[in-house]
Order: C-alpha cells, then structure tokens, then sequence
C-alpha cells in the first residue's frame, strides 16, 4: 500500500521535526535510503529547488515524492500528511493558551520565550550568512540593507532584486 | 479587509507564494501583509507564536499559518490559513517534478538561487529587528536572547532543547517572583 506508506513516512517527519527550516532534511534523506521514491541525488536537487519554488522545503519534498511515487493522489496525501501533526498540535496549543491565558506560570513562559525566539531567529541569519559569505554577495546585503533604511518596502521588492541580481551575476559568468 | 475564511485563504496564498528560500521568510511576510497592510494580528503577537512555533515539532512556516488562521477564525481559520499556505507550493512542485534535472542545470537558475539567497538574509535581519522591540524590554529578556543567540550560534544546540530549557527558565521565573511576594506580605 504505497498510500499508507506515504503517509505514514510523512506524517513521522511533520511529527519529529523539531526547530523546522532545515530540520526535516535528515528525515527526508533516510526516507532516499530506505524507499526508492526519490535518490538522494535528486533530493539535494528538490532543495535547491526549493529556495525558488514557493512553500517550505519540507513541503515541497513530500509534494515531490508522492508525485513521482503515485502522481497526484500521492502528492496530496504526502503534503497533507506532513503537515497534519502540526495542525492537530497547534490548534490543542492554541485552545489551552485560550484557557489559561490568566495564569502567571503561563504568561512567565511566553515572556521568557519571545527573546528567546528572537535569539533562535538571529542565529538562523547570522549562520546563513557565514555560509553564503562572498564579497559580491555582502555587498548586495549591505546595498539591500541601506534601502531599508530609507525606506520600508515591501518583502518582494528585496526578493525580487536579489534574485534579479543573481540572474545579472550569472549572466557575467556566463559570457565571461 | 474582512476576515472571511476567503479573504484568509487569499492572504496565505500570497504569503505562500512569496515564500522563497526556506521556512523562516514567513516571518517579515506575515509582518507585512497581516500586521501592516491588514491589522489582522499585532506584533506582539506574531512574536508570540513565532516561539511557540518554533518550540514544537512541525515546519515552522506550517506551524506559524496555523496559530495564526486560529487566532482569526478558529479551526475553519487554522484550515484555510495552512491550505492558502500550502496550495502555490503543491501546484509549483506538480508542474516542476518532470522537469526538476534539466531546471537545476540551467546557469541562470543558479543565479537566482543564489540571489535569492541574499534577499532572504535581508528578509530576516528585518523580522528580528522588528520583533526585537517587542521581546527584549528588560534585562532579563535581553540575557535570554543573548545567552540562546550565543547557545545556538557557537554550540549549534537543537532549538528544541533551547526552547525547553527557556520553558523551565520561564516556570522558576514566576517561582521565584512568587516566593518574593510572599515573602513580603509575611
């Protein structure tokens, strides 16, 4: 039953993924070991992918994996899947939030978390930015940054010149 | 706008469809279309779940759409908010599969991949400023923030662990705030 399977496999990885962004990677890749849906060749593919598909990688695999594996049915039930335990488990969160939302030991929490949250989010910023260090690249950062500083735009606007960037940039390459 | 269950598949659909390079990008999305443009949520409470999100199992981006669908319109709101998410993704990915090897070769792919890239760290060096200002108020918030920056940009320790170690932090915090109190009134 390659449905079940699907489901099983991607409900597991939506379940024990934890910190999320790249965290379902080892997941995905022992799925690449263990069931010929995909090769780790074309996952790696899949992720590179993803950072110009929309939607998050973790979504965008299973999407891909139950599409090569049983087409259009085994994509929606591997997207669904992953994404399932978060909705059963945000929306009981949410319900008790709700409920003891007056209790001090639970407003204690969330004031400690939000920092906290902040923290995690800075570091995901300053690691991708050790990673994609090149002298070109920093200088599109800081320009992109300095036109924040005039002015607030909107998210596309910066996607849409650093990608028109990259494109140039490869251009160059090209004919150079 | 009205948040009809429509309106919010809509807004997601657009958040979804903007959302490039990695699960993390939802962030200034979600601060721009529904904290600035729609005044759906506020910051603070973007911040919020933007933790919450991060400390339970799931992508972040699907966890975040859900609290906040929730927050709008309850269950049927957490279901439009995730299928409005999710929708451009599934359609991307169905019209590329056949065609995914030939795409990555392709150089000025590569380039946008790469640029794309660059865009993102903006993106995010954006949200954290703006959900500084609403986190880090005192000097015990910003000791947490420093203490889990510096956790997990040195040691690399799982966020998961850090966010179950900021819980306890939070639970001996309103303990020992408890004993003060009564140890005045004593």
């Amino acid at each position: 039953m390659i449905y079940l399977q699907l489901f099983l496999e991607f409900f597991h990885i939506g379940l024990f993924s934890f910190g999320g962004g790249y965290a379902t990677l080892p997941f995905l890749f022992h799925i690449a070991e263990t069931h010929d849906w995909y090769s780790a060749k074309q996952l790696t593919d899949m992720i590179a992918v993803s950072s110009i598909t929309p939607g998050p990688v973790g979504v965008n695999v299973a999407t891909f994996a139950g599409y090569t594996t049983s087409g259009i049915l085994g994509a929606l039930i591997a997207t669904t899947s992953v994404i399932l335990p978060s909705l059963i488990i945000v929306i009981i969160i949410s319900k008790l939030l709700e409920q003891f939302k007056h209790n001090l030991y639970i407003k204690s929490i969330i004031y400690t978390l939000k920092p906290a949250g902040c923290g995690l989010l800075a570091a995901v910023g300053v690691n991708m930015f050790l990673n994609e260090i090149t002298l070109l690249g920093v200088g599109i950062f800081i320009v992109l940054l300095g036109l924040s500083f005039i002015k607030k735009r909107d998210p596309l606007f910066y996607l849409g010149i650093s990608a028109l960037c990259g494109l140039l940039y490869s251009f160059t390459k090209f004919f150079g | 706008m009205e948040k009809s269950l429509y309106n919010i598949y809509k807004t997601f659909f657009k958040v979804g469809t903007l959302l490039l390079g990695g699960g993390y990008v939802i962030l200034p999305l979600l601060q721009s279309e529904l904290v600035e443009k729609r005044s759906w949520i506020d910051n603070d409470e973007l911040c919020e779940y933007t933790a919450l999100s991060q400390s339970i199992p799931g992508l972040i981006a699907a966890n975040l759409s859900i609290f906040v669908g929730y927050k709008l319109k309850r269950t049927m709101g957490a279901l439009a908010a995730i299928s409005g998410m999710i929708t451009p993704a599934f359609l991307s990915i169905v019209i590329l599969a056949k065609i995914l090897e030939e795409v990555i070769k392709l150089k000025f792919i590569q380039g946008i991949f790469w640029g794309v890239g660059i865009g993102v760290l903006v993106l995010i060096y954006l949200a954290v400023k703006e959900i500084w200002h609403k986190s880090i108020i005192d000097k015990f918030t910003f000791g947490v923030f420093f203490v889990i920056f510096l956790l997990s940009v040195c040691l690399k320790i799982s966020p998961a662990v850090l966010i179950i170690l900021v819980i306890i932090v939070g639970i001996l915090r309103q303990f020992y705030l408890d004993k003060k109190d009564r140890g005045q009134t004593e």
